[in-house]
């Protein structure tokens, strides 16, 4: 068998498995322009879509209030995850100190721990808060935002540490004696520098407290419900609205997609090219 | 401008590594310095406690009438040149150039202006709006000199900036930087592990070994008289032949040929003979020595014989970069420059005449020169 046959069938089975893996989109897209009725009956109609579905699944459920908390729990938590972790990594990458190192380790550490565990003392300790002082957690946007830093900022900490020790220390060297000091050449220099890491860090976060659902059904009730609880919301004991959730799902899916789409350049290759001798 | 001085400047590291010691140098305004030394002589990071980027352990460094040693990198108003170049690759090349003078507040007007004459004077004044990763090795090397010498600052530090480019154009940006020298007259450091480098550039040449400085003169004295058997060894182009002999009365032996030089020391020496002060002799006689030809190298002006060493040769340990041994013997090297008409096959014997002026000894012990 020749090589060029070997290539060209490898060419298909990669075509055949993205095929596999995005035919449930596929699924989902199509089924979101169909009614329930078709749905139920399995009859398919592609030459006719509809879009009713997503016209009234804004009514049926309150779908408009999760995506605003799903948006602005999940920035605020990249956000801040990645910050935060902008200076530790930085730090953790560039200063000597005593302790660095375990608490390097201690950092990935962290995610050898399965993250359900903490479910029941965080829990625990909304509601305490809420019981003996003033300090509103539980079901709170700042409640959400709180945890879901605390979540990803060790693993962002190990993703940006990576990203520093790969900018050359010349760099900042060369701006301290251009005039910054430290904290200059660091905010001026070496952050933008690492601005593809930075856009890599705040997606991986954004996407991942995206789709959280265990910690939101826990410590919501009703005012800092996200995504994943109002896709649930379609479900009832005595309706059937499955073009809707499909519906749903893809809107949900959009901010996804936006996100990872208009940062993949940055994702993808860094911009550090050409600043020493490459 | 300003004059630079290290007094008694030392840098001990955490490990405990004497990276610099005891640094006495003294750079007057406006001269060209080089630092030069092998890899691991300190010369790099006593460039770098200059600019601030390194703590001094003890001693004193000042620039002008100012002692900087606790002084912060951004107020030693110096500009350095990096051996990665360091340009900022996320502004365009004008932005990497007027950087250090919109922190210093100077207005837009100016910053373009300076920018602009000094890009014109680099040949780089089309690239400005150009990001560093789209320049070759060359033109990121003049941006670099570009941002340093837009500034005008009292002195420029330069850290090997010359060894990430290729042959032919390291040839070119060695006279070029002499040049831009000799136009600003700005006082100027400049760390090369190359002594060609050390030799074609500088007013005067500072020679550093673990951590010592060997020797500072000027690039021809150094030459003519080096004041050890490293700086011997380190300076020139093939580097000196340095033989293991015998001083007496009748002269210096070289195993079994005498070359009358006199001194008073007595016993083991060490020889120096740079491969320029042997020429062709037509026969056997006093000062000629006898040697067999393992390789001739034609190098279209001279020759460059390799000849079996009469007797064993001294290489220090740093020529042959294993620092942790000092002497190093190998009884085949010997080297000769001569001219192109001088033919010799591998395996003949060849006659050369010693040109005694220009012999050097040392002492095998202290292996610093004994005067003549």
């Amino acid at each position: 068998m020749s090589a060029r046959l070997v290539n060209r069938g490898l060419d298909a089975l990669t075509w055949l498995v993205l095929a596999l893996m995005l035919s449930p989109i596929l699924w989902l897209v199509l089924s979101s322009l169909q009614t329930d009725g078709q749905l139920s009956r399995g009859a398919y109609d592609l030459l006719s879509p509809t879009f009713d579905a997503f016209t009234r699944m804004w009514q049926s459920v309150d779908f408009e209030r999760y995506l605003l908390n799903s948006l602005i729990i999940c920035t605020a938590a990249a956000l801040c995850a990645t910050a935060f972790a902008a200076c530790a990594g930085y730090a953790l990458a560039r200063f000597q100190f005593r302790g660095g190192k375990a608490l390097s380790l201690g950092v990935v550490g962290t995610q050898l721990i399965p993250g359900s565990l903490f479910l029941l003392p965080v829990f625990m300790g909304f509601v305490w808060l809420k019981q003996n002082t003033p300090i509103a957690l539980f079901d709170t946007h700042l409640g959400m935002v709180l945890v879901y830093t605390a979540f990803f900022t060790p693993v962002a900490i190990y993703f940006m540490r990576y990203f520093f020790i790969a900018i050359p220390r010349d760099l900042e060297e060369a701006a301290m004696v251009d005039g910054c000091n430290r904290f200059g050449a660091f905010v001026k220099i070496v952050l933008p520098a690492a601005a593809p890491g930075l856009v890599a860090t705040f997606v991986y976060a954004f996407l991942f407290a995206w789709d959280e659902l265990l910690f939101v059904a826990a410590l919501t009730q009703e005012n800092a419900e996200t995504i994943p609880i109002g896709i649930r919301n379609f479900i009832g004991n005595y309706q059937e609205r499955t073009a809707q959730l499909m519906a749903a799902g893809v809107v949900s899916t959009l901010p996804v997609l936006i996100a990872f789409f208009a940062t993949q350049r940055w994702l993808v290759k860094g911009i550090t090219a050409g600043a020493v001798k490459g | 401008m300003a004059s630079i001085a290290f007094e008694g400047v030392s840098k001990v590291f955490d490990d405990g590594t004497r990276a610099v010691d005891e640094l006495d140098l003294q750079i007057p305004d406006g001269e060209f310095t080089i630092l030069v030394g092998p890899s691991g002589s300190g010369k790099s990071t006593a460039l770098r406690m200059l600019a601030g980027l390194e703590e001094t352990t003890s001693g004193e460094i000042s620039i002008g009438s100012r002692v900087v040693t606790d002084v912060a990198p951004k107020d030693r108003d110096i500009a350095m040149v990096f051996q990665s170049y360091a340009l900022y690759p996320h502004m365009s090349v004008a932005e990497n150039m007027g950087f250090a003078l919109k922190l210093q507040k100077v207005p837009k007007d100016d910053v373009r202006a300076r920018v602009a004459s000094a890009a014109s004077r680099l040949g780089i004044g089309e690239l400005l709006e150009r990001r560093p990763k789209a320049l070759s090795g060359g033109q990121r090397q003049r941006v670099a000199l570009g941002r340093a010498i837009v500034r005008s600052p009292e002195a420029f530090l330069m850290d090997e900036p010359l060894s990430n480019l290729d042959a032919k154009l390291r040839v070119e940006m060695r006279a070029y930087i002499a040049r831009l020298h000799q136009e600003l007259g700005t006082t100027t450091l400049y760390v090369t592990h190359d002594q060609t480098e050390a030799m074609t550039m500088g007013d005067r040449v500072a020679v550093m070994r673990d951590g010592r400085l060997e020797q500072v003169d000027t690039p021809q004295a150094l030459y003519e008289r080096p004041a050890n058997v490293f700086v011997a060894g380190f300076i020139g182009s093939p580097a000196m032949n340095l033989l293991r002999g015998v001083a007496s009365e009748a002269g210096v032996m070289l195993g079994t040929q005498r070359l009358a030089v006199r001194t008073p020391h007595r016993g083991e020496v060490i020889v120096g003979i740079r491969p320029e002060a042997l020429e062709p002799a037509g026969e056997d006689g006093p000062d000629v020595l006898s040697l067999r030809v393992v390789l001739s190298e034609m190098l279209g002006s001279d020759v460059l014989l390799h000849l079996e060493a009469p007797t064993s040769s001294v290489l220090t340990g740093d020529m042959l970069d294993t620092p942790d041994e000092e002497l190093v013997d190998d009884t085949t090297r010997f080297v000769a420059r001569v001219p192109p008409s001088f033919r010799a096959d591998p395996g003949v014997h060849v006659h050369l005449r010693v040109d005694l002026d220009r012999v050097h000894l040392f002492d095998p012990e202290t292996e610093r020169v004994i005067p003549r």
